[in-house]
């Protein structure tokens, strides 16, 4: 299973909005979020592949009762024949190491924060390739979550449930649909036995796409 | 038949895995097993025969997520479903079985990681129990969370006589997934009642051996072992261990003392089979442990075989600061209590929360949830109100220590029916109604009589501490002694642990701190075990060190050492003095130097100066490169954090004085109703507050109605409001919709990731912040 080892420092800057080499102070703030990140979060993943079964308004897999609705998750899975459901948690650990920050510490909670989304981020691409692994002969789609685009974010009870998450890696959806622990994911991995053409996500995909600050400078945010 | 009778054969054999069999005959991935029961009923009927056709003893009914959450939208009541699912087991059961009544986890997280509430879960359980009434026991299993299992126990307990298995699932670390460990499952639920503990699930029995031989040594209740079938290709979901090795390996895993045996995900009746063939061939040893006496959280187990500090500075009496908290409902106030105390050294915190004109019960609950949620040292509840014990022993996650019982009959009476129930330790102190004897041997009666009181409703020995009292020595110097005696013949003659308040001793006379230190080491010499005092005093947490160093249980002085080796001599760079050393503080997050600058600045001015003059321009200076890009957030909430610092020490001067804490006005705070990310919520709330601002905040999920009642109640004239996600918007529209409705005079500001200007228009905020700086602005505009 995929470890990590050390939270990339880009990354968190990015995830804090911060631009240029950070100050001292911040640095030395880092160094103290990864050092209890690293103890403290105990990063799993699960997943589970069905083949695609095309709908009309979406995607069904079979021997799945998950339906994936909207027109961008069935653009994204365009040529495969098979897909990857993938559910990540970084852990209560980590919510508990954010909790304890957040009293003490505010500058310590942000950056734990921040530190904890890059976390998630980099265990889950340590997943896909583990996951590709398990698959030879199978070629990946980047991950394509709820509530890209008009991939419903409702879906996520069902999604949790069909791969049996909280059993498995310990990954629930509260009343309100949202996943906990707080640093989870969940996410669809298009599988294709010919090479895909690579597509990047771009920003019309993204919740934020309207109150993003990378947006606002004129820029994105390499998603 | 029934379940006693079963304990008394060599083993008892369960069923293996209902799920797999479902899926072997075509249940696909994200169906709702327990519906079977209704559509199917043939099916289960025919899984549970083939079980007992194996040797099943007990049969687990198809019950597993029939709760109102899973089942949620799918029509079918909870009483329906279970009680077919019971009814189909009985009837393939007959005489060859008892049927459980089998409950996983509710599929939602328990407050805080989550937004279930304890009274939510026990609800949900309490429903499902009734629902399976008809089952002759009630197996709890797959369980991560502690807590989560101590609601369905509770509920278990409190709506049913039948007998309560309870297992969890743990993973090669040998803790499950949020934490818990081994010993504090064990300690816990032993002490809750429950009629047999143990394992299921994850892994195959191989794997998790260690676990349930550490189970072993922590219990004597009959311990429970079904494990899978070894661990699924991800791929193909096909299990990787045959049934023959599967016996094999539960044959291996008997020899620690398991009691009950089955099989989880992956096995199937010849699973079952195997394993019952096996088993009859083997020497099952029967393990009697000896249980030492022990407190825990669900991640932390502290063992009193060695003096363990009680953390004393959670208690109002005769802090000024700590009461102005308390009437402020300041909790990070506590919680940092907490955290210092935790880092000096404190292996237990007590919690006293105790003060006329709060609601205690409300307030020793809202404290014991959330130190649950940041510390994991173990908590001793002290109040002197029964309703107030019972309120924090409900939803304490572990094994706490109640503070306190006396020798007096009511006292006996009404606490220790408590500890009882709730598996606590508990503090005896010895005295009753005729006060506290002056004797050693006097005060020796009362605590053989509490014992024996403990001992009739049925609480083990090893959970009754006593506290022999320590009296003030310059009041009672002839007492010093007695206690001291009192201490050494409960320890040796009862064979009890033994508890004393340390820092009493010296009151009144000059020098407090040797005189404590000093009774401290002689107390230790004369067998105290648990120390009460104030962590944060260096000479106290060091003179403990110092003990078990001495009395050779600090091997090889490794912890001592640890302690001490780097502590290096004070750094004394010369820094800016004054004003000058506070705004840079500031300007450069420095937390330590802000507190120190703003102390020294204390002497010469005026709060109000220090906030007006320095205070504010710094922040607003921060404010404005943060607006122009030249800082980014990370700087921004740096600097807010070291001027909190400044704040904090600001406060602390004008409680201790009397005079009344600075406030430009009060602003309620909450993260919407539904949503937990509350960081950013946080962010804005330091930042108000070192604007002077006072923030009631109400924390995340945070019901729409109680941001109306927080709103007209405090008269606030703004309200912040927090959303992060687009699911949760439709709660902030409503809490605005209810507020208005309220007629609170008041206006509202809105933040939160995904929303905009137009969405906070659309739902009728009177402000959109984009930033916790544009918070601030909105606050100035409205309030001033």
């Amino acid at each position: 299973m995929a470890k990590l080892e050390h939270i990339e420092r880009s990354e968190v800057l990015r995830y804090m909005g911060h631009q240029g080499e950070p100050e001292p102070e911040l640095s030395a703030l880092l160094d103290r979020c990864e050092e209890i990140l690293l103890r403290d979060a105990r990063p799993k993943y699960t997943f589970a592949v069905f083949d695609i079964l095309r709908c009309e308004d979406g995607i069904s897999l079979s021997g799945c009762r998950l339906e994936l609705l909207g027109n961008d998750i069935k653009a994204h899975l365009e040529g495969c024949e098979r897909a990857a459901l993938i559910c990540a948690t970084l852990s209560s650990g980590a919510d508990a190491a954010i909790r304890r920050a957040e009293v003490s510490d505010m500058a310590l909670a942000f950056a734990m924060d921040a530190a904890a989304s890059a976390a998630i981020e980099q265990f889950l691409v340590m997943a896909d390739e583990e996951i590709l692994s398990a698959l030879p002969g199978y070629y990946g789609t980047w991950r394509f979550s709820p509530g890209y685009g008009d991939f419903p974010i409702e879906v996520q009870r069902d999604f949790v449930s069909a791969l049996n998450a909280q059993k498995r890696i310990g990954l629930c959806v509260s009343e309100s649909g949202i996943l906990t622990p707080r640093k989870s994911v969940t996410a669809v991995m298009g599988l294709s036995r010919e090479p895909l053409p690579k597509k990047r996500r771009g920003c019309a995909m993204c919740a934020m796409n309207r109150t993003c600050l990378y947006r606002k400078r004129g820029g994105h945010c390499g998603f | 038949m029934d379940f006693k009778t079963l304990l008394e054969r060599k083993f008892v054999m369960l069923d293996g895995a209902m799920g797999t069999m479902l899926q072997a005959s075509g249940l696909e991935a994200g169906g709702i097993p327990e519906l079977l029961n209704l559509e199917r009923p043939e099916l289960i009927e025919s899984i549970h025969k083939a079980y007992i056709d194996a040797g099943a003893d007990i049969i687990y009914a198809n019950t597993f997520g029939a709760n109102r959450y899973k089942l949620s939208g799918c029509n079918k009541s909870v009483s329906e479903v279970i009680g077919a699912a019971v009814k189909i087991a009985k009837k393939a059961a007959g005489q060859r079985a008892l049927t459980a009544l089998d409950l996983g986890p509710i599929g939602q997280l328990l407050e805080p990681t989550g937004t279930l509430s304890f009274d939510e879960a026990y609800d949900i359980f309490r429903e499902q129990i009734i629902a399976g009434a008809e089952a002759d026991v009630i197996v709890f299993e797959t369980m991560t969370d502690l807590l989560e299992l101590k609601a369905a126990v509770l509920a278990a307990k409190e709506n049913s006589e039948k007998p309560v298995l309870c297992t969890m699932t743990f993973e090669e670390n040998m803790r499950t997934f949020t934490g818990c460990c081994v010993s504090s499952m064990a300690l816990t639920l032993e002490g809750l009642g429950a009629d047999a503990i143990g394992i299921n699930c994850s892994l195959g029995p191989k794997q998790l051996e260690p676990v349930v031989k550490e189970l072993c040594r922590w219990t004597r209740l009959p311990v429970i072992m079904k494990p899978n079938a070894g661990l699924p290709d991800p791929v193909t979901n096909k299990y990787d261990v045959t049934p023959e090795m599967f016996a094999l390996e539960m044959a291996e895993v008997a020899k620690s003392g398991v009691k009950i045996f089955g099989g989880c995900c992956g096995t199937s009746p010849e699973y079952i089979k195997a394993v019952r063939e096996i088993l009859e061939r083997t020497d099952i040893p029967h393990i009697e442990p000896l249980i030492p006496a022990a407190v825990c959280s669900p991640s932390k187990t502290v063992v009193i075989d060695q003096p363990r500090i009680i953390g004393e500075r959670i208690n109002p009496t005769g802090k000024k600061l700590f009461k102005e908290a308390l009437r402020r409902n300041d909790m990070d106030y506590i919680l940092n209590q907490a955290l210092e105390q935790t880092k000096a050294g404190a292996d237990i915190l007590d919690v006293n929360v105790g003060l006329p004109e709060i609601d205690e019960k409300e307030m020793m609950l809202r404290t014991v949830k959330s130190l649950q949620g940041i510390t994991d040292v173990p908590l001793q509840i002290d109040s002197t109100i029964p309703e107030v014990l019972e309120a924090a022993l409900r939803v304490y996650s572990g094994k706490p220590i109640v503070n306190s019982v006396n020798g007096e009959e009511k006292s006996l009476e009404t606490v220790l029916p408590l500890v009882k129930k709730y598996g606590a330790c508990v503090v005896g102190l010895t005295l009753d109604g005729n006060g506290i004897p002056q004797k050693a041997e006097e005060r020796f009666a009362i605590a053989e009589r509490i014992l024996n009181r403990a001992l009739e409703y049925g609480i083990p020995k090893e959970n009754v501490f006593i506290d022999c009292l320590t009296l003030t020595a310059s009041a009672e110097q002839a007492a010093v002694m007695e206690t001291l005696k009192g201490v050494k013949m409960v320890k040796e003659r009862l064979g009890l642990k033994t508890v004393l308040g340390v820092s009493n001793i010296s009151f009144g006379l000059p020098n407090r701190v040797l005189i404590n230190q000093n009774f401290l080491a002689m107390a230790l010499t004369n067998g105290l075990d648990l120390p009460i005092i104030n962590p944060n005093v260096e000479s106290m947490t060091g003179a403990v060190r110092a003990y078990r160093l001495l009395a050779n249980i600090d091997k090889n002085s490794a912890e001592f050492i640890a302690a001490y080796n780097d502590a290096e001599p004070q750094k004394t760079a010369p820094k800016p003095e004054g004003d000058l050393s506070l705004a840079h503080a500031i300007e450069n997050g420095l937390q330590g130097e802000s507190a120190k600058a703003t102390k020294a600045l204390l002497e010469s001015h005026e709060p109000m100066e220090i906030i007006n003059d320095i205070l504010i321009p710094a922040l607003d200076k921060a404010g404005a490169a943060f607006e122009k890009g030249k800082i980014f957030l990370p700087q921004l909430i740096l600097n807010a954090g070291a001027a909190q610092a400044a704040f904090g020490v600001i406060r602390e001067r004008m409680i201790r004085s009397d005079k009344a804490p600075v406030s430009k006005g009060k602003i309620v705070l909450a993260t919407v109703k539904g949503d937990i990310h509350d960081i950013g919520k946080n962010i804005v709330k330091v930042l108000l507050e070192n604007y002077g601002y006072t923030v009631i905040d109400l924390g995340k999920d945070v019901p729409c109605e109680e941001v109306v009642k927080a709103a007209l109640e405090n008269k606030v004239k703004l309200v912040g409001l927090s959303a992060l996600m687009t699911t949760t918007l439709k709660s902030m529209e409503e809490t605005i919709r209810l507020l208005r409705e309220s007629g609170a005079d008041c206006k509202v500001v809105v933040g939160g990731a995904v929303l905009t200007q137009e969405y906070a228009d659309s739902i009728g905020a009177d402000y959109y912040a984009k930033d916790a700086k544009e918070t601030v602005d909105a606050a100035k505009e409205v309030i001033g």
